[in-house]
């Protein structure tokens, strides 16, 4: 049987995080098809799938978790959100902004904003689930994940995370502790 | 929010009411804001040139260099020293308007305004060396009025400001002269400032910090005449009883707050409003007309006139929230522009007055020296005029005022011990510091933060000091925080002071004739007034023939928020005061700036900084402070 991989997600560091809402701005650029400054330019509404937020004295960027057993893919009653590629994909063309993915999912990862380009009809707000799609839109020729976040990040406090690579680092660094351990014995 | 949002109690009585209205305060907005920028909170964000903006990540994984090769140190110091430029250019453009005023008022073109205080007029002249004796009233205030306006235009670069050298001690100035941060020229050292910031010029952290000690004490000189001349025009202030908190609104008055820091406008439309009395109760207000002060502009008519103050900075926009303001005269500096957008869900009018400064939404009336009257008749017939359209059902004054006993000037200080010692004035002062029944002075200054719970460090700190016998001076919307929660009460005094404090405030007060002590804190000014402490602290430490750096004074900005108080904090430690804040600085992105202002400056000029956020522990260290310096004279 082939194996299947875990999905990649990104994780936030938030001892690094300064809260300067660098990753949400690069984030609702990459999903604008225009840079930052044309976007601004030309009033087009910029909309991140992170937020930096804060409680207390932490602050933390929050987005999809890529969860294995989606509740939001699972909830989804038109199946725009499904499993793909190691990745909770969403097809925001099927979307009908019912926004039961934005109450089932366990970390607030999702909003419904309205799409300014949709030819909308005296029915809709033109209101679309978004949330986290790793960037895959940008995914490069040799089908690797470039997220905007990660790369706008100055303290890099973010990360794409290989679920595979990142436990074996940390096995590594337990076995360190393990073995500092055995020597007190 | 984990803080509450304020200690005073208006506070909690109207935000809810805003929230109901939908109407969005300052609490709100630095809600929203969360998280803020930790770069711009570190100070290593620079957007000095337009190949930037750059920032240095702190944890040392990102660029540790702008473009241009800048480094934290470097960008940190060059963002710190351009909020002293902003402070300075605030304070003395503030002192520029005054000298001008007095030069006006003394070549007759500026009919609203005399002098009010002769005798202050001619100590200043004997201090800037102008030989008074003789000298007719108007010759006098023009001479000193150009005088002071030198400070402004000398090009003698090694000649300092006469405002700085003739009103510090000698030792002082020796030693800022050597460091060569005294200033020859306040226009110049802002503008050098700005020159030596630019892309590609002073790198060297600490060499750009002397920069700022610099202009900081250019900030000094600007504040100084500013407050002298102000009271050569106005009055000296003398001890007064009046109140504070938004109870001084009232509900059958025609209200107007004047707020800002300019006593120039507010001063003359005091005096109008007083004259138009009838046609306010013409227009149905049985109480006529009602003038309230809110941050600075307030102090400043507080001081001289008694008239109340209504609010410090942080609650400016509920004063109108109240729905009982009818008019908000603003001239400059911490007005908020949203209390125009407020206004437009109320009747009231908010009057901007300076071409320099307007806010959006807001009636503009021009107000120059030469037509001041005019001016200040349009504001106060606006007033009566919204009056008219205010609605009943939608005032909500809350109940709460303070009494306050304002007004302590240098000179009002000093006559006050003058009754004890006519002789000697400062000689009770002097024996009881000695004696140690007073064990030094602490002088509150600044602003308010949202950051923090309003004036809760203020009263937390001062109760502290003052159980451990430490004379406290305030100005500022500091004073105002004072003020609206009771500590400038004889009632303060006798419940939060140490017992040998009480007891030498109760002998100042029964010799004063004020039936009682002297109340806790005593109300030296508006934010522009710190050089008073400074005065009666130089002549403290000449008559004991020692530098400032050796007495037990010590200074706190517990909410500071405003470029003007950078640059304050920055002059008292150049003055050698330990200078506590009780904010987090944008400086901790630079070790080697940090270190400066805590502990290479007291090497330097004898004063630092002590970062303190917890009010309880800052009260510790300032008292350690005050033992310490205690300590070093041998007393
Ligand atoms: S860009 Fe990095 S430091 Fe800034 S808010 Fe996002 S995760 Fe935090
Ligand atoms: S949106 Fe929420 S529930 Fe859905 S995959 Fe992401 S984290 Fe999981
Ligand atoms: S809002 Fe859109 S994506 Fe979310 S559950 Fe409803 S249809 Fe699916
Ligand atoms: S990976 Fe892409 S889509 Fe997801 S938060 Fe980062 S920038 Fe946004």
């Amino acid at each position: 049987m082939e194996r299947i991989k875990e999905n990649y997600f990104i994780y936030a560091d938030p001892t690094k995080c300064l809260g300067c809402k660098s990753c949400e701005l690069a984030c609702a650029v990459a999903h604008a098809d225009s840079d930052l400054l044309t976007a601004v330019a030309q009033g087009v509404r910029l909309q991140p799938r992170n937020s930096v937020v804060q409680s207390n004295n932490l602050i933390m960027p929050i987005q999809c978790r890529q969860c294995e057993d989606a509740p939001c893919a699972l909830a989804c009653p038109t199946g725009a959100i499904y499993q793909e590629e190691g990745m909770v994909k969403i097809n925001e063309k099927s979307c009908v902004g019912c926004k039961v993915c934005v109450m089932v999912c366990p970390f607030g990862a999702i909003t419904v904003t309205a799409d300014e380009a949709e030819n909308g009809s005296s029915r809709t707000k033109k209101g679309k689930a978004r949330k986290c799609d790793l960037c895959y839109s940008r995914m490069k020729d040799n089908k690797e994940l470039s997220c905007a976040c990660v790369e706008a990040c100055p303290t890099k406090a973010i990360m794409l995370v290989d679920i595979e690579s990142y436990r074996k680092k940390l096995l590594e660094a337990r076995a360190k502790e393990a073995v500092q351990a055995y020597k007190h014995i | 929010m984990s803080n509450k949002r304020s200690v005073d109690p208006c506070v909690d009585q109207l935000v809810p009411i805003a929230n109901k209205e939908g109407i969005e305060t300052v609490w709100d907005r630095y809600e929203a804001m969360k998280p803020q920028c930790g770069f711009g909170q570190l100070g290593v964000c620079c957007r000095i040139c337009w190949k930037g903006p750059c920032r240095i990540d702190p944890f040392g994984n990102g660029p540790q260099r702008g473009v241009c090769g800048a480094d934290a140190h470097t960008i940190v110091a060059r963002n710190l020293i351009r909020m002293i430029a902003a402070g300075a250019a605030a304070h003395s453009e503030h002192g520029r308007h005054v000298a001008l005023t007095l030069l006006a008022a003394g070549e007759g073109h500026a009919p609203a305004y005399r002098i009010k205080d002769e005798q202050k007029l001619r100590s200043i002249a004997e201090k800037l060396n102008l030989e008074p004796a003789g000298k007719d009233l108007k010759q006098l205030a023009k001479e000193v009025a150009l005088a002071s306006l030198e400070d402004f235009s000398r090009q003698e670069r090694t000649t300092p400001c006469s405002w700085a050298k003739e009103t510090m001690t000698t030792e002082r100035v020796d030693k800022l002269c050597k460091l060569r941060v005294m200033p020859h020229n306040i226009d110049a050292v802002v503008t050098e400032i700005m020159g030596r910031t630019h892309v590609g010029c002073d790198a060297d952290a600490v060499n750009v910090m002397l920069g700022g000690l610099k202009g900081a004490l250019a900030d000094y000189t600007g504040m100084y005449l500013s407050t002298e001349l102000s009271d050569v025009i106005f009055g000296t202030p003398e001890p007064v009883v009046t109140a504070a908190n938004l109870g001084v609104l009232k509900e059958n008055a025609v209200n107007i707050a004047v707020h800002g820091h300019n006593p120039l406008l507010s001063e003359i439309v005091c005096d109008v409003a007083l004259k138009m009395n009838e046609e306010a109760k013409k227009a149905g207000a049985e109480d006529g007309i009602n003038i309230v002060g809110i941050c600075c502009t307030g102090n400043e008519v507080m001081m001289r006139r008694g008239i109340p103050l209504a609010s410090n900075y942080l609650s400016q926009e509920l004063a109108i929230i109240t729905g009982a303001v009818d008019a908000m005269v603003v001239d400059v500096q911490c007005i908020m522009p949203s209390i125009s957008k407020i206004s437009e869900c109320f009747h009231t009018e908010v009057i901007t007055t300076l071409n320099e400064n307007k806010i959006t939404g807001a009636t503009h009336i021009e107000f120059h020296e030469d037509t001041a009257l005019d001016s200040a008749k349009k504001i106060v017939e606006l007033a009566i005029d919204a009056f008219k359209r205010r609605d009943n059902s939608r005032v909500n004054i809350p109940s709460y005022k303070q009494t306050a006993i304002t007004g302590f000037s240098a000179e009002a200080i000093i006559s006050a011990l003058s009754k004890l010692d006519a002789n000697d004035p400062l000689k009770p002062l002097i024996d009881n510091i000695v004696n140690g029944n007073i064990q030094g002075i602490a002088l509150f200054a600044g602003c308010n933060n949202p950051q923090t719970t309003q004036d809760n460090s203020f009263i937390t700190i001062a109760k502290e000091l003052a159980k451990n016998n430490v004379l406290i001076l305030a100005t500022g919307c500091g004073a105002g925080a004072f003020a609206k929660n009771g500590l400038m009460t004889q009632e303060a005094t006798v419940a939060y002071a140490g017992d040998s404090l009480k007891a030498v405030l109760t002998a100042i007060g029964e010799a004063a004739g004020l039936n009682g002590p002297m109340p806790l804190v005593l109300h030296m000014g508006s934010c522009v007034d710190n050089t008073r402490a400074v005065k009666v602290a130089v002549a403290v430490a000449d008559k004991l023939g020692v530098d400032l750096d050796k007495l037990p004074l010590v200074a706190s900005a517990p909410e500071a928020m405003a470029e003007k108080a950078v640059a304050i904090g920055t002059w008292a430690v150049a003055l050698g005061l330990p200078t506590h804040i009780g904010v987090v600085p944008q400086v901790l992105g630079s070790s080697v700036v940090a270190e400066f202002l805590t502990e290479k400056a007291k090497d330097l000029v004898g004063g630092y900084f002590i970062v303190e956020t917890d009010p309880k522990k800052a009260a510790e260290k300032l008292i350690a402070v005050i033992k310490q310096r205690r300590e070093g004279l041998g007393i």
